[in-house]
């Protein structure tokens, strides 16, 4: 369990950052609260925010969320077979809290040759926790911070995008997807259509995966 | 509005979760697809950047936000820490915007 450290204290962090930057784009505690209890995925709720500070139609976020969480059937189909030997009900339980980092904790631990879910399932769910306490705690101090923008806490959502980005590249392949995606947004959004610049930027750089070499 | 997108987006999301361990037979994607989905998750990330640092007022600008922008990088591929980044960005983002 000693590796999982640096993940709970970036998972701290990210989830107060979260906290206060959803509170200064002004949405209720209540709301802040929920994303995290029934969500459960960083990037998806920092898009969420940003796509209500645009003022995006519900289907627009619901389908961008989609998309960004459309990884996790890959990695649950990679887990299934340990998975498949749960009852149902525990199965469908576990998978609740399946995100990038209880994945990459589970499969390191199962290619060392572990076989027990429990060294999965008590990693989850401590982030789980761990998200839905520093959400609250974010939540309360964003807000006292009387004028964000003077701290430059506005930014934090877009620096922690960023970083993101640049810790998941891992082929030259993913930095073109990453600028090309980047740069058609930003010109979608010029062009007054920024409440869909983000699905269809995001959409259609991955293309240039598929046809890359290597 | 926005609880019917956190109703649906928590939908949404567990199903990509569950559906693998749902389904009988394990589904087989194609190479494509699965390329596809690997870097899925990076475009939609960065798409969401992109209009933030080149347009944040809603017009293209040369702004504090492009140098801090730069700065988070070069900060998170030097350390590989999502925290160093993301106080180096804030800082350089509440310095740029006092000068």
């Amino acid at each position: 369990m000693g590796e999982g450290w640096p993940v709970m204290g970036t998972t701290i962090v990210v989830g107060i950052t979260f906290g206060v930057v959803a509170r200064q784009a002004g949405l209720e505690p209540i709301e802040i609260a929920a994303m995290s209890l029934l969500i459960f995925a960083g990037a998806s709720e920092f898009a969420m925010v940003r796509l209500f500070i645009e003022g995006a139609a519900a289907p627009v976020v619901i389908a961008t969320v989609l998309f960004i969480n459309l990884r996790h059937l890959l990695m649950a189909a990679s887990l299934r077979p340990y998975f498949m030997r749960l009852a149902p009900a525990r199965r469908l339980a576990a998978a609740f809290v399946l995100t990038d980092e209880s994945f990459a904790m589970a499969t390191s631990h199962f290619r060392r040759g572990g076989t027990s879910l429990a060294y999965y399932v008590t990693f989850a769910v401590a982030l789980f926790v761990l998200w839905n306490l520093s959400t609250l705690a974010g939540i309360a101090l964003g807000s006292t911070i009387g004028e964000p923008r003077r701290y430059g806490v506005d930014f934090a959502i877009t620096a922690t995008f960023l970083g993101i980005v640049v810790l998941a590249v891992r082929r030259p392949a993913d930095v073109a997807v990453a600028l090309v995606a980047a740069a058609f947004a930003g010109a979608l959004a010029l062009a007054g259509l920024s409440t869909i610049a983000v699905i269809v930027a995001g959409a259609f750089a991955p293309l240039l995966a598929v046809f890359a070499r290597k | 509005m926005i609880w019917l997108a956190i109703v649906g987006s928590a939908v949404a999301t567990y199903l990509t979760r569950s559906l693998p361990f749902a389904l009988t037979a394990r589904p087989a994607l194609p190479a494509a697809a699965a390329r596809y989905f690997e870097a899925l998750p990076v475009a939609i990330i960065a798409a969401l950047v992109g209009p933030a640092v080149l347009a944040p007022g809603g017009a293209l600008t040369l702004g504090p936000e492009p140098l801090a922008a730069a700065i988070v990088v070069a900060t998170v591929a030097w350390r590989r820490s999502l925290l160093a980044g993301v106080i180096a960005g804030v800082a350089a983002v509440a310095l740029l915007r006092l000068v």
